[in-house]
Formats: C-alpha cells, sequence, structure tokens
C-alpha cells in the first residue's frame, strides 16, 4: 500500500502536470480537490483516465467518483481493493 | 474614425517583450529553416498552477496580452479579440496523436479542451476574470484583420473601449514537417537576416504573439492611430494589386505623397516578393521601404508583427536599420502603409498613423 501511495503521486504530479510539485509535498490524506492540491473538475477527468490507463479500473458513476477521488489515500484503496488478480 | 494604439507587446523571435531594447539589438539566427519565439519567464505572469495546462502558445498570448494592457494602463479590457491562423496546434496534435496511439479510447480532456483556436482569448479572459465580449477569428491570412475589423467596428459602434486585439500562431515540429512537404519553406538553412539575398523558392517559417489595446481616446503614452486594414483575395494580376492600394488610400484621402514609410511583407520566396519588387519599382521608389519577416519569419498573422513595429516606429520615430531595404526615413514618420501578403492569397493594407 504504502509503495502504491508513493507510485500513485508521482503518477498524479505527470498526469496533472505539477511540475513545481515533488511526491513529498503531497500528503497523502489531505483532500486533492478545492482545499488540499487545489484540483479541479477538469483534474478530476485526467485522473479517471489515469485509473482506467494505469489499473484499469472504471469509476462507476459521480458518488463513487467523490469517494475514490477524495485523496491519495483513498484513491489508492480504490486500487487495492478492486485490483485484478 | 481614428482608432488609437494606446499599448502594444509581442512574443516573437526577438526580444521583443521587453520592446524598449529590441530596437537596438536584433538578433539574426545563422543557419536556419525555422524562427522560434525567445519566451519570457512565465512564472513571472501566470499562476503555476494555471500554467500546467498551458501550451506554449496559450502562455505566449496570455503573458503578451498582460504586458499590453499594462502597456496602456487598462486593468479590464472592454473586449478580447484574436486572430489565428493554425490555433493551438501543439495541443490538437496532442490530441490527434493520443486518438491513434489509445486506439480512439482512454483520451486525456486537457489537449482536447485547450486544442481550439479560442483557448488563448478564453485563457486571458479567465485571468482577468473579464467578462466582456471574447472572440477569435480563423481565416488563414486574414484571421489578425478580421480581429482587428472587428475591433475597430466595436470602437465605432460604441458598445466598447479600451479593446485588446491581438495576432498569434505557433510552430510545431509536425507543423513544420508538413508545411514543409508543401513547399512553403526553404529547402537549405538560411541566415535569418540575410533572407532576402537567397533569391530561390520558399520562405522561413516563424511564429508570434502581438497584442495591442485600442480605444477611441488618444492618451499621452499613445502610440499611434489606425483605421480599418484593406483585405483582398488572390489578386489576378499586379493592376489588381495597383487599384486596391489605390482605393484604399483614396479611402482615408491619402495619397503616395504621403506615405513616409512602406513596410512590405517580402518573405525571400521568388515567386511571391515579384509583387513586392514590381511595386517598389513602380510606385515606392522614392519612398523609405522597410521589411519584417526576416525577424520574425512567414506565419498566418506575422502582419500583427508588422503593425507592433509600424506602431513603435511611429512612437520612436526611430527604424531599426536591419528591417530597412532601400534608405531610412529623413523626415518625421507620419504615415506609414504595410502590405503583406500570404502565399499571394490574402493580401492586406494597413495604415498606421502618428497622433
Amino acid at each position: 500500500m504504502e509503495n502504491l501511495v508513493e507510485k500513485l503521486k508521482s503518477e498524479i504530479i505527470e498526469a496533472l502536470n505539477l511540475a513545481e510539485m515533488k511526491p513529498e509535498q503531497i500528503d497523502e490524506n489531505a483532500p486533492l480537490f478545492v482545499d488540499g492540491l487545489g484540483l479541479d473538475s477538469i483534474d478530476a477527468l485526467e485522473l479517471i483516465v489515469l485509473l482506467e490507463k494505469k489499473y484499469g479500473l472504471k469509476v462507476a458513476n459521480a458518488e463513487e467518483g467523490k469517494k475514490v477521488l477524495y485523496s491519495v489515500n483513498s484513491m489508492a484503496e480504490f486500487i487495492t481493493r478492486n485490483k485484478k488478480g | 474614425m481614428k482608432v488609437y494604439i494606446n499599448g502594444i507587446n509581442a512574443i516573437s523571435p526577438q526580444h521583443t517583450f521587453k520592446h524598449e531594447d529590441w530596437l537596438k539589438e536584433p538578433v539574426g539566427y545563422r543557419q536556419v529553416r525555422y524562427l522560434k519565439c525567445i519566451e519570457p519567464v512565465y512564472t513571472e505572469y501566470i499562476d503555476p498552477m494555471a500554467a500546467r495546462r498551458m501550451s506554449r502558445i496559450v502562455k505566449t498570448g496570455v503573458c503578451s496580452a498582460i504586458k499590453c494592457l499594462h502597456d496602456a494602463a487598462v486593468e479590464m479590457p472592454g473586449a478580447i479579440i484574436t486572430g489565428t491562423g493554425l490555433g493551438c496546434i501543439e495541443d490538437t496534435e496532442k490530441f490527434l496523436g493520443s486518438i491513434f496511439v489509445n486506439k480512439e479510447q482512454l483520451l486525456n480532456p486537457t489537449p482536447f479542451i485547450q486544442s481550439t483556436h479560442n483557448t488563448v482569448a478564453a485563457a486571458i479572459a479567465l485571468k482577468l476574470k473579464c467578462k466582456n465580449y471574447n472572440s477569435t477569428y480563423v481565416h488563414r491570412g486574414f484571421s489578425f484583420e478580421h480581429a482587428l475589423t472587428d475591433g475597430l467596428m466595436l470602437l465605432h459602434e460604441e458598445p466598447a473601449d479600451n479593446i485588446l486585439v491581438g495576432g498569434l500562431d505557433e510552430l510545431t515540429d509536425n507543423s513544420f514537417i508538413i508545411t514543409d512537404r508543401l513547399g512553403l519553406w526553404k529547402k537549405t538553412p538560411v541566415d535569418s537576416l540575410k533572407l532576402l539575398k537567397y533569391n530561390n523558392k520558399g520562405s522561413l517559417a516563424g511564429e508570434g504573439a502581438a497584442f495591442f489595446a485600442l480605444s477611441r481616446e488618444r492618451k499621452e503614452n499613445s502610440y499611434a492611430c489606425m483605421s480599418l486594414p484593406a483585405m483582398f483575395y488572390k489578386p489576378r494580376n499586379i493592376s489588381e494589386v495597383e487599384h486596391q492600394l489605390s482605393a484604399f488610400l483614396s479611402r482615408d484621402e491619402k495619397t503616395l505623397n504621403d506615405i513616409d514609410l512602406v513596410i512590405l511583407g517580402l518573405n525571400g520566396d521568388a515567386a511571391g516578393d515579384k509583387i513586392y519588387y514590381q511595386l517598389i519599382d513602380q510606385h515606392f521608389k522614392n519612398i523609405p521601404v522597410a521589411y519584417f519577416k526576416h525577424l520574425c519569419g512567414e506565419y498566418d498573422t506575422s502582419s500583427a508583427f508588422a503593425v507592433f513595429l509600424a506602431a513603435l516606429v511611429i512612437k520612436k520615430q526611430q527604424i531599426p536599420e536591419v528591417a530597412c531595404l532601400n534608405k531610412s526615413p529623413e523626415n518625421k514618420i507620419k504615415h506609414i502603409l504595410i502590405y503583406n501578403h500570404l502565399r499571394n492569397i490574402n493580401h492586406t493594407f494597413f495604415l498606421i498613423s502618428a497622433c
């Protein structure tokens, strides 16, 4: 799980082009949107694409999306819970 | 009706972003086939969280627009109007590449959203929180001219003042390769400042963004004033160009005797430049002539660079020696005629005057 969180931080930085940011600057428990990283709705779409591209996982609906994309940790838990094999 | 140019800015292959210095230090490029912009430090003008989604043309457009408004001491423009031939081509290429690589699945939204031609005008509006009129014109070599025409009409009809008008295009590796296949560029590298000496097929590719703050009111720091540009499409022969020139000058109650400097769009392509040389021989022999595409390269909205140059020349009453084709103007420069054409298709006249 810890490795996954670190990997996810790097993938988020790359996907969202947060060039000025380093993985250790992202608090895995902090909200990704509005507060915390201050991401917006376009970033949410990018993160959904990231989950599908890198992990083959689809977010079923907007309600689930809100919970899954709350923080890096919630994304990692979603991946762990649903990963195949 | 006179419209005043109260602020200008350009990001180009020259040091135009801080335009005070540019007149003194023109940049020449050795053995090149294209010219790319000298870019400013974007973080000084754009918040990194906003900049991360912006492609190069969006960043150059936003920075140039902001600097132009600062120059005119305008905080909120009455309208934002841009003209672009190819728009945000880098993001378009990214999006199309992604469609191909991902077999039309899982497409990233950012390059798609940012690939539309009006992205730059929208990004400027978002940065300024400006909800006023916002429009973008995409008509190849008439793109900037239409943006300018719209701006001048808005000022004429008085629904808005302090209008921001810009022309911009970017060059990418792919767009260069594709347009090179069409035979638009010289096949061997050239020294940019000697562009006219090669006298063979093709030109030097370029790119740039130039913005203007326009108003009905003259201010202490106004650069120049201007009238509507004239556009004409694919003239059949030189007589038609001469007829258009005569009609344009008459419309503004001017003759060639009133013109103190002509700026021509000579781009080193022997076939296209023939028209300019014919006009020089027959009409501009006694008028100082300047040119500009060896400084910025050829692109759909390069005429915006010419207007930028003209506005600066009028205000400073000096022209960089490197831009002069024959002789430097000896008298006060009151009226500058710009004549430009893109591949002998889109032809344009501008008249920039002292105010």
